[in-house]
């Protein structure tokens, strides 16, 4: 066990590692930051200063020894946009993310489970199609196009909701529904399979053989079994939620991390598109470590897998 | 350069300025929200980090104040200082500074604090006013004085509106809290206070009811950030915000069409023109003149501008902005496509050509797409190259472009420094020149005669316009739009400024 | 959005076994769509009635011909340039396809390669491409996807070049542990034992054996590749304009949505709609019938 985790952990730390390479080489080798810093212009020394202010005189394996170091300190390098280190920013935007996310989930959950479950129960009939059309819906349309349409109707047409901010607790329907429905379909495609694996297995069968009602068997035994993987797979796309909410956070006008990021882009704020996409890749990783662990821990047979 | 009867004038309009405060001021009420189209920087937040553009004044005018200023009475007109004056060898200036002036925590500004800012300051042209100022002194506490190297007419143009030089920041406060410390709790002398701030997201300020020139009517001002102009216009019809900032073309429309919305549209200083890097290559069909003519006989300027900006902008077909200091009006362009023909066919382009790249930003690359239906209907056959802005600018300096650049700039300064950036041999964005537009520059940079100055300036403008060098397309329109609760938005009030401002004339109608 | 979920690898003890789906034979409906879709990007110059990158300022907003206002020389109304709609529509299905399959095209065959040489050749090369695999997997796909989009710049290719580079790995993964299995398997150690070289073993072998698999996540990834081009479009980082992608003319046209101009934004919403629909439930139904180890759930 111990040979296992120790294992997995290398692989993560590898894979991180990896990842800040592939960032730092992407990043440096197009583009210069310093152009977008100053206004057209702008005097050679005055670029060149820009260029000294933040190491990009340097040679590039400097550059990276630069940047590996301050990562390992934690730190995250200072915005060029807001002058202001990335950590501190990217930790300002996190509460917000955090919540968006959640509420998507909520919102995802609610629609995928109910959905998996009626269309593993009733396979091939209506509302298997019914519920995998809607699902599969949330995935075919760009949600900044279903961002627009509920601004449209909720808040232009009806005015029920505020069109975008945050604050209050109307403010997140829109962005979370617009999140969420995209993982509906993950959630309710897996609900499903896992849902008829579960319902086809022995003591399911047993349960039945015993004459226990129908809603029984599903309700008490099935649901609660073909939970765990719907759950796991939750956990992992609320990570996942955090850091791909940048078109969500962009039309709301959300103050969440995606919009960081895309603020980050739109200024080639180097250090904050760096720092963004790192932590979400980090924060990634780490789960993925965590659930791999977590099942080796219940399921003996993982940890000699090689 | 300002002559003493300029400046006495102005110290007159200062002090009718000063006198007009009402006696007993009624108590600031309400709050305003505005909706902002780009992310708030906290650089903005303190002068001294003025970039050479025009978006951090959007919070330097409610937070803080400055020596002079762009202000509805003049550009620049008086503000921390009541009047200035310039020596008659053009090596000195000395500003009187307002009494009774006041910074938020309650010290009066001084002339030290006018020094403390000017060496503090970092920003946009700092090197220039280094480089040229010897030294400044402070006579007394309301008395500062400008020593420079040598003559430069340019001086009150830089340090009062061409740069944030001379805005001033309160020397004590910054020593005691450092220079961290000032920038999350900045104090200025300006209309409003500072309350709190989260990067990108919002701004939040309060009126400084001790503002020299009035007590500003609404109590708390927010600058919101909503990135997407569809949301920020359904945010003003839903009354969340108070002002939406750029809402262009179709949204514009809708907006004008809303009951109880006021479209504002003003006018920057960006004018928006096609260039022709190749000009100067006997080998390119873009040396011929006739063919840049036909390109200006091309384009439908009227349609587009009803098109794109519903008609506000200025169709100037200058490169120099209209509001700047020694702008020489041209014939505006006109539309005549057989014309153009009839120049290609002269050109020996009968049928047209194929011009290659269109290089724009790719924030208004429906501006080129535009532009180049038309140049395609005369025959001029370009393919669109839109590149992302930083990528854009850099591309332009670094001289790599060929074909036509559709090209803007936003820069402060005056017509001599316009020239001196796109059109004189050396200038970051000129790709060649012409020996007869050359000769003139250096005459007019130390010429102190403003009138002599002037038709030097002129004569460069007009020999531009001449050669064909560059096809203007307009001075973009920037179009916001106002709520109902809104009684004095503050747009237009300050000429070329396309923001909201001064933020101490803005009021609300009473409830 | 492309929230990629299929960057997930599910834990090991959950089954990733797809549901059996009820559509017993060939989805007919999808498979029109496509191939009209198809129809149109192939001849496209034949189909359209006006150069979708010309318009003219004085024509713009025109609604589809049903609406008052409307005129047949549009049949589905101009744009804000006075561009036909429909012309547009039927160029972007070219853009669309030609992105769509190209990337999904070149991020299979990338990530197929490398997917069998680190499950075959195992040792170190098993190792490099994991790790990289690994910690590529981990960015979440669009947010990689801006990132290199607005690095390198705009250009339909450089977004064909973008989303294969970012999807690849989806491949790799998958095609690596089926031929981990295969590799256990008879007819492989038998090729072994008759001493065909490694490179033969690949190619006559195991390439047939992984191929539908490939195909059946093509078909999945399609749909994801065309929202994440939309997406990107929205952001300002996708194919730049004149070029008639859906994406882009979605996004382009998302101020007129506010505005009643429906057509610029429902029209191309739906052609995407209708091609990402199509895709998926034509994968899911290519899983059950391509995989045949799968089918048995």
């Amino acid at each position: 066990m111990r040979q296992f985790v120790a294992r997995r952990l290398g692989y993560s730390l590898l894979s991180l590692l990896v990842l800040s390479l592939t960032i730092f080489f992407f990043v440096r080798v197009t583009g210069d930051p310093a152009a977008l810093l100053v206004e057209p212009g702008a005097s050679d020394e005055d670029i060149a200063a820009i260029h000294h202010k933040f190491g990009l005189d340097q040679p590039l394996w400097a550059q990276y020894g630069l940047f590996m170091m301050s990562l390992a300190r934690g730190d995250f390098g200072q915005s060029f946009y807001y002058q202001t280190p990335v950590l501190d920013l990217y930790l300002d935007r996190l509460p917000n993310s955090l919540l968006l996310a959640l509420v998507a989930m909520a919102f995802s959950l609610l629609v995928g489970i109910p959905t998996g479950i009626l269309a593993a129960v009733r396979v091939g009939r209506f509302w298997d199609s019914a519920g995998k059309l809607f699902a599969l819906l949330g995935l075919s349309l760009p949600s900044f196009f279903v961002g627009l349409v509920l601004i449209l109707v909720f808040s232009v047409y009806l005015g029920w909701l505020p069109s975008s901010g945050s604050g209050g607790v109307l403010h997140i329907l829109m962005p979370a529904f617009a999140l969420g429905w995209y993982f509906a379909a993950a959630h309710m495609r897996l609900t499903r399979s896992s849902m008829l694996e579960v319902l086809g297995s022995e003591y399911v069968k047993l349960a039945r053989l015993k004459g226990l009602p129908q809603s029984w068997v599903i309700g008490k035994h099935a649901f609660k079994n073909a939970l765990i993987p719907v759950v796991t797979l939750a956990g992992i796309n609320l990570v996942l939620m955090i850091n791909v909410a940048v078109v969500v956070e962009t039309v709301f006008a959300w103050p969440g991390v995606g919009r960081l990021l895309y603020e980050g882009i739109s200024f080639r704020d180097f250090p904050v598109v760096q720092g963004i996409v790192i932590m979400g890749g980090t924060m990634i990783v780490v789960v993925n470590l965590v659930v791999d662990v977590v099942y080796a821990v219940i399921d003996p047979r993982i940890r000699l897998e090689k | 350069m300002t002559t003493r009867r300029d400046v006495l004038a102005l110290a007159a309009l200062g002090m009718a300025a000063g006198a007009a405060r009402p006696a007993k001021a009624a108590a600031p009420s309400g709050q305003l929200t505005v909706g902002v189209h780009i992310t708030l920087a906290p650089t903005w937040l303190d002068p001294a980090e003025t970039a050479g553009i025009i978006t951090p004044f959007m919070v330097l005018y409610a937070l803080h104040d400055a020596v002079a200023k762009p202000m509805p009475q003049g550009n620049p007109s008086p503000s921390l200082a009541e009047s200035w004056s310039a020596g008659e060898d053009g090596l000195s200036y000395e500003f009187v500074l307002r009494d009774g002036a006041k910074f938020h925590n309650g010290d009066p500004v001084t002339a030290d604090d006018v020094k403390f800012s000017f060496e503090r300051y970092r920003g946009a042209a700092h090197g220039l006013l280094k480089e040229r100022v010897a030294s400044v002194e402070t006579p007394d506490p309301r008395r500062v004085v400008f020593r420079l190297k040598n003559p430069w007419p340019d001086f009150i143009t830089f340090y009062t509106v061409a740069s944030g030089a001379g805005w001033i920041v309160p020397r004590k406060y910054v020593e005691k809290v450092g220079e961290d410390g000032f920038k999350k709790a900045p104090i200025g002398a300006g209309p409003y206070k500072f309350v709190s701030f989260t990067p990108g997201i919002e701004l939040v300020m309060e009126a400084f009811d001790q503002y020299w020139r009035k007590t500003p009517s609404v109590k708390r001002i927010v600058l919101r950030v909503i990135p997407d102009e569809s949301t920020r216009l359904a945010a003003l019809k839903n009354g969340e915000v108070d002002i939406a900032y750029s809402i262009r073309a179709e949204l514009a429309e809708e907006l004008r069409r809303t009951p109880g919305l006021t479209l504002r549209p003003t006018v920057g200083s960006a004018p928006y023109y096609l260039y022709f890097p190749e000009q100067w290559d006997a080998k390119s069909p873009w040396h011929d003149q006739r063919v840049r003519l036909a390109t200006k006989y091309a384009l439908d300027y009227n349609t587009i501008n009803k098109a794109l900006t519903l008609g506000y902008s200025h169709i100037t077909g200058s490169v120099i902005p209209e509001n700047f200091e020694f702008y020489e009006k041209l014939a505006p362009p006109v539309y005549d496509p057989d014309k153009a023909k009839q120049l290609l066919a002269e050109a020996g382009h009968e049928g047209g050509f194929d011009a290659g790249f269109y290089t724009c930003d790719v924030a208004y690359a429906n501006l080129g797409e535009a532009a180049l239906n038309y140049l395609a209907e005369v025959g001029i056959r370009a393919k669109l190259r839109p590149l992302e802005r930083a990528a854009f600018f850099k591309g332009y300096a670094d001289k790599k472009y060929k074909n036509i650049i559709q090209g803007a700039s936003g820069a402060f300064g005056n017509a001599a420094t316009r020239l001196e950036e796109f059109v004189v041999k050396g200038g970051n964005y000129a790709y060649g020149s012409y020996p007869e537009i050359d000769e003139l520059f250096p005459l007019q940079a130390v010429e102190l005669d403003h009138a002599k100055r002037a038709a030097i300036l002129t004569k460069m403008q007009h020999l531009l316009d001449d050669r064909t060098m560059y096809v203007g397309i307009w001075q973009l329109a920037f179009i916001s739009g106002v709520g109902p609760r809104v009684a004095e938005s503050g747009f237009g009030l300050i000429k070329g400024f396309v923001y909201t401002a001064p933020y101490e004339d803005i009021t609300l109608k009473s409830a | 959005m492309s929230m990629s979920s299929e960057t997930i690898v599910l834990p090991p003890s959950v089954s990733s076994r797809p549901a059996a789906i009820g559509l017993g034979d060939l989805p007919i409906i999808p498979v029109i769509i496509l191939a009209t879709i198809a129809f149109m990007a192939i001849f496209a110059d034949v189909l359209a009635p006006h150069n979708p990158e010309v318009g003219s300022l004085t024509a713009r907003f025109h609604p589809p011909f049903w609406q008052a206002g409307g005129n047949i020389d549009h049949l589905l109304g101009t744009d804000q340039l006075g561009r036909d709609v429909l012309s547009r529509l039927i160029f972007g299905a070219r853009v669309s396809m030609v992105v769509g399959f190209t990337a999904v095209i070149f991020a299979g065959v990338v990530g197929t390669v490398l997917g069998i040489l680190a499950g075959y050749l195992g040792g170190w090369v098993d190792q490099l491409i994991m790790r990289i695999t690994d910690a590529w997997l981990a960015l979440p796909a669009l947010t990689f996807a801006i990132f290199l989009a607005a690095i390198v710049g705009p250009s339909m290719w450089n977004i064909v070049i973008i989303l294969g580079l970012v999807y690849w790995t989806r491949y790799a993964r998958v095609v690596r542990g089926e031929v981990l299995s295969l590799k256990e398997r008879e007819f492989v150690r038998l090729a072994i034992v008759a001493g065909c070289s490694k490179m033969t073993i690949m190619r006559r072998h195991i390439l047939p054996n992984v191929v539908n698999s490939a195909i059946v996540l093509a078909t999945l990834m399609l749909g994801v590749v065309i929202v994440t081009e939309a997406s990107l479009s929205f952001l300002g980082v996708g194919v730049p304009p004149p070029q008639p992608a859906w994406g882009l003319m979605l996004s382009d046209g998302k101020q007129g949505l506010m505005v009643g101009y429906w057509w610029l934004t429902v029209l191309p919403g739906c052609c995407i709609m209708l091609m990402v629909l199509s895709a998926n439930l034509l994968g899911d139904w290519l899983r059950v019938k391509l995989d045949p180890q799968l089918r048995q759930l």
